[in-house]
């Protein structure tokens, strides 16, 4: 009988970890970066909002937050619209050249958490 | 992520449809939920399938058994399909390059194939065997494939988010 329990936890510990939220694993966090300039493209979609961000020297794309944490964050559609000036504090992806993840962003002086 | 997916995945994440499970605030967290629910309610399911085959849980005729199993896996397997079709359309083209995912749907195939496989050659001699009788090796192999496939399926599917 010993046979099927052990089946049996092995499953349920290899599918209770199916729960966990998604990593920041292809994202350098030893290395943050503060991207800043006039919001270029918005999409306020799931499952993440992402800009991409006219920066002084290259265009960045930024993912932000699921639309649901942005808007109960009070970063609305209408705050990440296109022209919109704003510092974005994360790491670079270190698989996509030029995206990176926000930790948090700045927008007329107001500062947002995504996560 | 710098390969380019074919014009179908392409075609599918611009659709409409696609569009509208990105812009909802609800129905692309409610899939992901789910998909999540549907996977516990499916390796329930399997894993009892999955011991009985293996000769655990002979109290029952395994008749009976996998046949009530059965039917929550079915449903389970058809909740997942449809979570599953809704999160894919809404990165379809990201999805259809990731590595995770491509095993995932070789890995899905195979625990299919290996249902097929023991409904065809095994499944009547087991239908047959009376409560504490000694299982098959093709029903004990069957057994073994599926979970070690399914688990596998889910530690991909898990995957995805992190390649």
């Amino acid at each position: 009988m010993m046979k099927p329990i052990l089946f049996v936890s092995a499953f349920a510990l290899l599918t209770s970890a199916a729960v966990a939220h998604h990593g920041w694993g292809s994202y350098g966090a030893h290395n943050p970066i503060t991207v800043a300039g006039p919001i270029a493209t918005s999409k306020f979609e799931n499952p993440h909002a992402t800009i991409t961000v006219q920066a002084s020297d290259k265009i960045w794309t930024v993912t932000l937050a699921p639309t649901s944490r942005m808007n109960s964050r009070g970063a609305t559609e209408k705050v990440v619209a296109i022209g919109q000036n704003v510092s974005a504090y994360g790491y670079p992806s270190t698989v996509q050249k030029d995206e990176m993840r926000a930790e948090r962003i700045t927008v007329d002086g107001k500062t947002y958490e995504m996560r | 992520m710098t390969e380019v997916a074919p014009a179908l995945f392409v075609a599918l994440e611009q659709s409409g449809f696609a569009a509208s499970i990105r812009q909802s605030t609800w129905l692309y967290p409610a899939a992901n939920i789910g998909h999540i629910v549907s996977l516990t309610f499916f390796a329930g399911a399997i894993a009892v399938m999955d011991v009985r085959l293996l000769g655990g849980l002979a109290a029952t005729a395994p008749a009976r058994l996998l046949a009530r199993a059965r039917s929550f896996a079915l449903a389970a397997l058809a909740g997942m399909a449809m979570t599953g079709a809704v999160l894919f359309s809404a990165e379809a083209s990201h999805l259809a390059v990731n590595r995770a995912f491509q095993l995932k749907v070789v890995l899905v195939a195979a625990g299919l194939a290996n249902i097929a496989i023991y409904e065809f050659w095994a499944r009547r001699a087991v239908d047959r065997l009376q409560p504490g009788a000694p299982m098959p090796p093709g029903a004990k192999i069957a057994g073994a494939c599926s979970l070690g496939v399914w688990v596998a399926v889910a530690a991909c599917g898990r995957s995805i988010a992190y390649f």
